[in-house]
């Protein structure tokens, strides 16, 4: 006997899966995603083996905009099974009948089952399931897929109708002016469409509904005789074919549901959802809501004195550095000596003003000798006096090795003269001195609060500069570095317990520099900002949990139909706030192919993950003062696309309208602190994975490339001009010039953030290791004022250029295979390559303009750039490709 | 080198070599953490954690 074919077709979330597994016992993934399913399943009936069930896709009705709602249309209209098993949410009965009252129109045997009655019963509503039949013309039976109760009864109803293969009296949906043209178009159709599908041909028909008429094969003649029927219809409505018959269906709907429905009285009118959602989805307030949104995510994250900020300077300084003073103990020196009483703060200041003092006055008495006795006459007169004294060395006792001396006082008379001025101590972000501090008690109570002097008449504020003589030299010299386990409970960190570690081992300052520089240095970095990213998954797991996500991507789609786009495609920029691999992805759920590609070529311009990490890096070494830049970020990426898409739509590559967009706004709820950990968890451990298998090795390589030459000799740290990455960086650097960072460093940071954009974090700290400062951020800060002028501006050109331009290589491979076709992903690269590198160069070159730093080429280059990009946007639209024409196949 | 240094060197070039291997076979992680099924190890490029076909 041939199997019997049951459908189980329904609106997304309505439990047709957990009904599936209850009646086959197969283990299917239930969840909240749209889309889960959008492939058929099918099992067999338990208990009935020669019964299939099939599980449709979730869908809001038999449409054409959906890749599911076409999936599901077509089996349904093709493939006919024996019978339709609707699941329809019983506490959303409303919405969910709108699918019903098409499927009823296939004129196929159905059954209706009310699911989630134990959701209806809980709040006090009841359903007249008989009233309910008489309305359809179908049976209905109540059902609770999720407790298992009535759902074996449904299926034998639905196989009993099956067998029976008889249709019920179908209900009269629409009035009458659309009832007699329904009634041409069906009589037209005769003979040409199955007797069964007719009504819903005619519907179709009367719709204008190209893929179904494809589908069906209706004649274009026949199309174009009955043409005059649906132009009446719509005159005497005064609207479109398919919003006529979408009314019309809500308003029939509505009085079935007004009679089998009955609402408890202790429900209130407007939930707490819909409140919420009059000021969230609000046509003005809604954007400023969601971009304070991300302001609040950002401040926490990276504002100075925000949790982010105190987090990663001691997970980069303490836990992953050198090490950290536990908190609520003494930091107060108890050893004997110069340091004695002192906190570790002021001891280290106060070593910081001694070594100042001694550097600044040896690098004045060199000047001083070599403008006595000739130039480079000191460091010859050095190189001789380590020799003798290398001739005279005795070893005091095994394994003691000669130590040449890097300064020597060689002239005591010269000494004695020379006087170095204004000695200052630097400032590790800025460069320029430390301020003075005042003692008196209006200076001392704003300190206490953690302000900034503005001065009170004595001279603090200013710069903390001072001579240094011969004498202060020599006491300068008797200053040590103060050891940290001296002050309070000390605990070293992973990087200095690896170097030591190493020392113990004996292993080579080569070694332990590839070890400690190299591959931890630089996977150091990235898990430096753990605490950054965290807050940032965390901020938004809350907010995809608690269903405030669906409405960004509603409050979007006002802005989106404005350039032709549906909020459907901010939906993959969402997920691409994570990683722009899932984001690409994701724009499959796109119907229109020219939108999808659209969205594709926008959705990376988000910033992800990992490009979190290089926003946070920067606001806390170069706009630590500036919260606002990270947000400016996230602001300036939307304002990308939304630009790039009207820019793209007025092509004749992208021109068109944008498909309506229907979505379902899940009511607010209090996420789980559970949920939340969870996926928070998920992304950030996959952050730390990242650092351990992506950035770890290729650290590893960079630091090779870096201290080896072409013939692979090792080079000391002067002589990395020689090196590898050096040349490499080099060869490219010019690419980078305009945009303030033309250096080797910037051109190979830049290149290797395509590996993975957190990359250009650990290759920056790694390339900057040989500048001045005493931790990679003063180093990085140092690297940058070394590319010119203007380090702000270059730093923030550079933070541009990397946020902006394609992504990682994974996610531009996932780009490349979505578009399906080459040239699509070559266009792709192009698009997101012009972007970043036209807003840096703007950034930069109009910046240095306003910063007083004259008009260049570059400049001009930049000024036209913008006025193109802005002609591209302003530009009349073009009209689409043509009109599409009713011809079979065509 | 002196034996430590070869040892420490052999060490990462080990683990180097562990992390491009599990790159190969597995493909790289991501950090999207959408799909939830991964658990963090995401095969996202591959396609297998999501449903979602042409």
């Amino acid at each position: 006997m041939a199997n019997i074919k049951i459908a189980l077709a329904g609106n997304p979330n309505c439990g047709k899966t957990t009904l599936f597994n209850d009646l086959t016992g197969s283990d299917q993934y239930v969840g909240n995603w749209p889309g889960v399913t959008v492939e058929k399943k099918d099992g067999r009936l338990k208990g009935a083996h020669d019964v299939v069930i099939q599980d449709l896709p979730g869908i809001y009705s038999l449409s054409p905009y959906s890749l599911e709602e076409v999936v599901a249309r077509n089996y349904l209209v093709n493939e006919k099974p024996d019978a339709i098993l609707n699941i329809v949410d019983g506490s959303n009965l409303e919405r969910n009948l709108y699918l019903t009252t098409q499927l009823l129109e296939l004129g196929l045997p159905m059954v209706v089952a009310v699911n989630m009655m134990d959701v209806v019963k809980r709040n006090g509503d009841k359903i007249d399931a008989t009233r309910l039949s008489k309305s359809l013309g179908c049976p209905v039976v109540e059902i609770s897929a999720l407790k298992g109760e009535g759902t074996r009864e449904a299926a034998e109803l639905a196989l009993a109708e099956a067998k029976k293969g008889v249709k019920g009296e179908r209900p009269h949906v629409f009035t009458g002016s659309v009832e007699h043209a329904l009634a041409h178009i069906e009589e037209s159709l005769h003979g040409k469409v199955e007797n069964a599908t007719s009504r819903w041909a005619a519907i179709k028909v009367f719709e204008r509904d190209k893929k179904a008429i494809e589908t069906l094969g209706v004649p274009a003649d026949i199309i174009s005789h009955v043409e005059d029927h649906i132009t009446d219809c719509e005159k005497e409505m005064d609207d479109d074919a398919e919003s006529i018959i979408t009314t019309q269906r809500y308003n029939y709907i509505q009085g079935i549901v007004g009679t089998v429905l009955t609402r408890s009285s202790r429900r209130a009118s407007t939930s707490l959802s819909d409140k919420i959602d009059k000021f969230v989805t609000h046509r003005i307030l809604a954007l400023p809501i969601f971009i304070l949104s991300l302001c609040v995510m950002w401040w926490l994250a990276v504002a100075e004195k925000g949790p982010g900020t105190i987090l990663t300077d001691w997970a980069n300084d303490g836990f992953l550095g050198d090490g950290w003073h536990l908190p609520f103990t003494t930091h107060a020196c108890k050893v004997d000596g110069k340091y004695k009483d002192m906190e570790f703060e002021d001891a280290q200041g106060e070593f910081a003003k001694q070594d100042a003092s001694k550097s600044k006055w040896e690098e004045t008495y060199k000047e001083s000798y070599n403008a006595k006795n000739g130039e480079g006459s000191y460091d010859k007169a050095l190189e001789a006096f380590n020799e003798k004294a290398k001739a005279e060395f005795k070893p005091e006792k095994e394994g003691d090795e000669f130590e040449a001396s890097e300064f020597e006082v060689l002239d005591e008379a010269l000494a004695k003269t020379v006087v170095a001025k204004d000695v200052f101590v630097e400032d590790e972000e800025t460069g320029e001195p430390v301020a003075k501090e005042c003692d008196c008690e209006k200076c001392s109570k704003k300190r206490e609060a953690g302000e900034e002097c503005d001065g009170c008449g004595c001279g603090c504020g200013e710069p903390d500069k001072w001579d240094v003589d011969y004498a202060a030299y020599q006491k300068a010299k008797e200053w040590e570095e103060p050891d940290p386990s001296q002050f309070g409970v000390w605990v070293p960190g992973i990087g200095a317990l690896l170097g030591d570690g190493l020392d113990k081992l004996g292993v080579g300052e080569t070694v332990k520099s590839l070890v400690v520089d190299g591959a931890w240095g630089g996977v150091a970095t990235v898990l430096g900002f753990v605490p950054v990213i965290t807050i940032v998954f965390l901020f938004l797991a809350f907010l995809e949990d608690c269903g405030y996500m669906a409405r960004v991507a509603f409050i979007m789609d006002r802005i989106f139909r404005k350039f032709g786009l549906s909020g459907k495609s901010f939906i993959p920029m969402i997920v691409g706030k994570g990683c722009g691999v899932p984001a690409v992805m994701a724009a499959r759920t796109i119907e229109s192919e020219r939108d999808r590609r659209m969205t594709i070529i926008l959705s990376t311009f988000i910033p992800c993950g990992a490009k979190t990490v290089i926003i946070a890096m920067f606001a806390a070494i170069f706009f630590r003062e500036m919260w606002y830049v990270a947000p400016l970020m996230d602001v300036i990426g939307i304002a990308i696309i939304v630009l790039g898409g009207i820019a793209l739509k007025k092509s004749r590559f992208f021109a068109g309208e944008a498909a309506p967009f229907v979505m379902e706004l899940p009511a607010y709820h209090m996420p789980t602190f559970g949920g939340i950990f969870h996926h928070t968890w998920n992304r950030v451990k996959g952050y730390m994975l990242k650092a351990g298998v992506i950035i770890f090795p290729a650290c590893v390589f960079l630091w090779f490339i870096m201290h080896f030459d072409w013939h692979f000799n090792l080079l000391a740290d002067e002589a990395i001009e020689q090196s590898m990455l050096h040349d490499m960086g080099s060869w490219i650097a010019w690419f980078f010039a305009p945009l303030g960072f033309g250096s080797w460093q910037g051109a190979a940071a830049s290149v290797s953030a395509e590996i993975a954009k957190e990359q250009a974090t650990a290759t920056l700290g790694l390339v900057a290791a040989n500048m001045d400062g005493a931790s990679t951020a003063a180093q990085i800060s140092n690297l940058f004022a070394s590319f010119g002028d203007f380090p702000k501006l270059a730093a923030m050109s550079f933070m541009l250029f990397n946020l902006f331009v394609p992504p990682c290589m994974v996610a531009i491979a996932t780009t490349f295979r979505e578009m399906g076709a080459a040239k699509w992903g070559w266009f792709a690269i192009a698009f997101q390559l012009f972007v970043g590198y036209a807003l840096a160069l703007s950034v930069y070159q109009i910046g240095v303009l306003i910063a007083g730093g004259g008009f260049g080429v570059w400049t001009a280059v930049a000024i036209l750039v913008d006025l193109w990009v802005l002609w591209t946007i302003f530009r009349p639209a073009r009209k689409a490709n043509g009109e599409l024409k009713l011809e079979n196949g065509k | 080198m002196n034996v430590a240094s070869v040892i420490v060197v052999g060490v990462l070039l080990a683990l180097v070599g562990l992390a491009v291997w599990r790159n190969i076979r597995k493909g790289a992680p991501c950090a999207c953490g959408s799909c939830g099924a991964c658990k963090g190890d995401c095969h996202c490029q591959g396609g297998e954690s999501t449903s979602r076909e042409r």
